[in-house]
This record gives C-alpha cells, structure tokens and sequence, in this order.
C-alpha cells in the first residue's frame, strides 16, 4: 500500500509552551489513524501542523513522496488533503449548496461539473434536501455534516477529521462512524482526532497518543487502550 | 444568470429611451449612472470579497486625469487613455495589495485612505504634469465618427455603458469559480484555504479588477466635467460616497449598488434641489434607517428574504 503521509519529528512552540514536541508518524492508503489524548494535549495543533493551518517549527512533512514542509495550507490541499474544523467554519451568509460549490470548484472544470459535484457530496452526508437552506440555520449534526461534504468536495486523498463526534446523541453517532468507515473502504487515508472511545475503537487502525505535545504510545487501539501510561494521562494528571 | 441579464436589457431599454423622454435631467442621470457603475465595480472588492476601501476616489481621480493630461499634454485620444488608466489603476491596486493584504481588520481600509491622498498630493503639488491646485482643463475632444464627446446626451450614453458594462461583469463573476473564491474569502479565510484557495491572490485579482473599472469611469467623469479639480476627484468625501452607496444598497449583490446609486445620489440632487440646506440632515437620516434597520442593504435584505421564502416553499413541497 501506498504511504500517504510521514511527519518527522514535528515540533511546534507556541512562546515558551512546546504544544508539540517532536511527534512523528507514518499512514497508509486505507488506513485510519486515531489521534488521542487529554484535552491541552496538542492534538489540534499536530493536526494544524500537518494540514498547513500551523507553521512547524521543526520537523519534516511528506505528502505521497512529496515535501510539503513549507507549503501553505491552500497548496497541501491542492496537493490531496482535506479537513474539518473542530469548531465548525461555515460559509454563513452562503446557502449549504454554495458552501460545498467554494471547494467543489477545485477539482472540476466549470460550475454545472462543480454543481454536480457539490450536490453529490450533499447527497453523500445526506444534507441534499437542504441545498437551499442558509448554513447559518444548520443544527449542531448538520453542521458536522456539512463540514465534512466541504472537506470531501476538495476530492481529497487524505482526509483530517478534527472531532467531528463530539456533542452528537447516540443515532447521530452511530451514522457518523458508519459514514466515516464508509469512506475507508473507499481508498481514503484518515486522520482523526476524536474524544469518543467507541469510535476510536471501532474505526482506528492504529492509535497515537499524546500529552503534553509528546507522544506517549502508540499500536492498535486495544493495545493502546489497556497501556498504563495511557490510563495514568487521562485519569492521573487531569 | 439568464434572469439577471433580462433585467439588466430591460433596464438598457429604459436607459436608451431616458434622454428622450427626460432631456433636461440629464445631469442627474450621469451621476447616477457613474455611481451605478462605481458602487458596482467597489462591491467587487468592498462586498463580494469583503474589503472595504475607502479610497477609490483616487481611482476615479486616475481615470479623469488620464483622460484630461492625455488629451491636453499628449493628445492621446481618451479611450486610449481610459485603457492606460486601467491598467495603471490595476497595477497600483496590486502594489497596494501585495503590502497590505497581509494586514487584517480595519487596516486596509485605513491604507487605501492614505492611498487616495497621496494621489491627491501628487494632484495638487505636481503642477507641471497636473495643473496643481487649479486643476486642468479639457478644450479639446477628438469626434470619432462625427460623434461630439462634448455632448450630453454622449456623456449619458457612455455612462449607462459603464454601469451596464460593470453590472454584466458582476453578474458573470457572480456564478463563477472566481465569484464563489471572493464570497468563501470575505466568510472566512481559514475554511477559504481548506478549499485550496489562496486569500491573497483572490483579493489580489478583485483589488485589481474593482480599480481598473472604477477608473474606466473616472475617465468618462473626466470627459463629463472637462474641467478637472483635485479636491473633488481625489477627495474621501467621494471615496465614502462610493462606499456608502453600496452598502446602503446591498453589500455584494448584483443590483444592490445600483439601487443604492438610484436612492442616494438620485433622491440627493432631488432633496439638494428642494431643501436646500437640510439635504444633507436628510441624507444622513436616510443612511442611519437603513444601517439600523436593513443593515444587510436594501438588496441585501430582499434577496436574504426570498433566499428563507424559496428554502421554506421547498420544504413544503
Ligand atoms: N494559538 C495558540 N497560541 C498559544 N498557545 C496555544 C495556541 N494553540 C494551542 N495552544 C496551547 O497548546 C497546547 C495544545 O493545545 P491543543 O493543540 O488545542 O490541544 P488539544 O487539541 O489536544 O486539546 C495547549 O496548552 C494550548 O493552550
Ligand atoms: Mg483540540
């Protein structure tokens, strides 16, 4: 398989806070890689760090083969990422079908190909019938959705889901991990930053886990789950 | 698009029949026109990518000075010098940009103030290239095809030709890739990127576009005055005016500057006409309902509206 993404020892420094301290990781095509770890643990950031959102102090990031270490964040999603944001960004005087059309316009020539991209993507997070609705009216879950079709409508090799699982109930979830499984099955590379445990269980391939900007452990989410040190940052120090 | 572009023949049609059945409010109809088109070219910038100047006086200055030294110095006949205009107004936007585009808020906004006045300056100091404090005159005019570019009725007609030509111009933007970059720009800049959009240059291109247009009228105030003052054409009063006019009538809609021009630069003369002093007093009061009450604009606030209506009709059906 192909190797989708590799981050070497990636530092950032925020004043005198070292929010990420030298982390490194490699994934695969197919692959979905769980990011964990008590909140203020810099999980945001590495995920900031590795989309382009954040300047990396040190540290090396490859994008299929490619240096992306100095690109900004426009050019690494040109290159094949896409992302969430943890607090959702909606375009919010644009209607939800103009919020997919901004990055459907990336990957597709003229705006009837963008049109019907967007309104797949629509259909895909199942937002189709509300195309026409401002997205400032979307609830909390239609939000999540949303930002996801935004950031599937780049047409992404990578995707980078920063908590897209927190605040849902129970059905909304259970859709959520369906949708998000769905899309590994289609190729996609993942990586997701999540609080909920049931769906870094059920979905992860392998698990990293940080505190205080430095990975603590890593492996198969079983594995990292019953690791002591693992259970000592999250009940120990918080 | 097709809707849009009905409406704007019809309101060719109405142009076209104007100077005949109004011939002695011409006047009026150029300025309001020039406002159309300037308020619609500003909106590029101001409200679909959401950055406001405040100094696209110095543009129109640009435009008519061109025109006015180019005929009187040089003997370059206008359009050439509305062309050159354009250019020179899309390449000091791009200088200016390139600086100040990094800078966030009200930042920019305060730049192109100081833009607007160092054009000025230049006006008012430069006497050898720009007849100084006096201003510069325009006595002479080529005639193509017999045409007299000192007539009324041809400063009308080019002046719906501009804000014809703006409003198309919009109208296209509006429905293209290049119209979805400036609206995901002005909402949000982080999610802009995530779409694989560069901020910069996207407001670059806007920036660029909004001053060669702005200035393409400039050039043909400059024919419409032919007498050219610095303190009137680089002036902020004019820059506010421009900006004003937009957003009254609805920041980043295809017709909202257009009806903005109509409202405030026509009802203006009317109520200068009328009650003398108080114009400005009515002016002002006009201003403040629609920021207190519509502070969408007056488009602004009709489209968001038949947005809601069209989205719950859907719903039910
Ligand atoms: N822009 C910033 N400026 C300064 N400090 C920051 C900034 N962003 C995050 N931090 C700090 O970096 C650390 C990691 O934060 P974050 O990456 O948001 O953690 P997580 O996502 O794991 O909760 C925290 O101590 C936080 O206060
Ligand atoms: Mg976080």
């Amino acid at each position: 398989m192909l190797e989708a993404l590799r981050a070497e020892g990636i530092t950032v420094r925020f004043g005198g806070v070292t929010a990420v301290d030298h982390v490194s990781l490699t994934l695969k095509d197919g692959e979905i890689l769980g990011l964990i770890g008590p909140n203020g643990a810099g999980k945001t950031t590495l995920f900031n760090a590795l989309t382009g959102f954040v300047p990396a102090g040190e540290g090396r990031i490859t994008l299929y083969g490619q240096d992306v270490t100095r690109d900004p964040p426009y050019q690494r999603t040109r290159a094949g990422m896409g992302r969430t944001f943890q607090t959702e960004r909606p375009f919010e005087e644009l209607t939800v079908l103009e919020n997919v059309l901004v990055p459907a316009f990336l990957k597709t020539k003229g705006r009837h190909e963008a049109r019907a991209l967007a309104l797949e993507m629509l259909d895909q997070v199942g937002l189709a019938d509300r195309a026409e609705q401002p997205a400032l009216d979307l609830n909390l879950a239609r939000r999540r959705r949303l930002e996801l079709a935004k950031a599937l409508a780049v047409r992404p090799r990578i995707l980078f889901l920063d908590e897209i699982m927190a605040g849902l109930n129970p059905p909304a979830l259970r859709e959520m991990i369906g949708f998000v499984a769905g899309l590994r099955t289609q190729g996609l590379a993942i990586v997701m930053v999540e609080h909920i445990m049931q769906a870094i269980i059920e979905l992860s391939d392998h698990v990293i886990v940080l505190a205080s900007g430095k990975m603590i452990a890593e492996g198969t989410p079983q594995a990292v789950t019953s690791d002591d040190r693992v259970i000592e940052a999250y009940l120990g120090t918080d | 698009m097709i809707r849009h572009f009905t409406v704007l023949g019809i309101a060719v049609l109405a142009g076209l029949a104007y100077p005949h059945l109004f011939p002695n409010a011409l006047t009026i109809a150029i300025s309001v026109l020039l406002f159309a088109g300037w308020a619609t070219s500003w909106d590029i910038l101001g409200g679909w990518a959401g950055q406001l100047s405040l100094g696209h006086a110095g543009f129109v200055g640009l435009g008519a000075y061109f025109v006015a030294i180019g005929q009187s110095d040089y003997g370059l006949a206008p359009w050439w010098a509305m062309m050159l205009a354009m250019i020179a107004a899309a390449a000091l936007a791009f200088a200016w940009g390139r600086i100040t585009f990094g800078l966030r808020g009200p930042y920019f906004t305060l730049s192109t103030i100081a833009v607007a006045e160092i054009l000025r300056m230049i006006a008012i100091n430069e006497g050898w290239l720009t007849g100084g404090a006096t201003g510069v005159f325009i006595a002479t005019l080529p005639e193509p095809f017999g045409i007299d570019l000192f007539s009324r009725v041809v400063h009308f007609h080019m002046a719906l030709a501009f804000s014809v030509l703006t409003v198309a111009i919009v109208i296209i933007i509006s429905q293209s890739r290049f119209g979805y970059q400036l609206r995901a720009v002005r909402e949000d800049e982080s999610s802009a990127m995530a779409a694989g959009i560069n901020p910069v240059v996207v407001k670059l291109k806007a920036f660029m576009l909004s001053a060669a247009l702005v200035a393409l009228g400039g050039g043909i105030y400059g024919i419409f005055l032919s007498f050219l003052e610095p303190h009137i054409l680089f002036y902020l009063f004019l820059s506010i005016q421009i900006a004003l006019t937009a957003i009254i009538g609805g920041r980043g809609t295809i017709w909202g500057p257009s009806i903005g021009a109509l409202l405030l630069i026509g009802s203006g003369e009317i109520f200068r006409a009328a009650f003398a002093q108080a114009n400005l007093l009515i002016y002002g009061l006009l201003i403040l309902v629609v920021i207190l009450f519509l502070p969408r604009g007056i488009f602004g606030e009709i489209q968001r509206r038949a947005v809601r209506r069209r989205y719950a009709r859907s719903t039910q059906g």
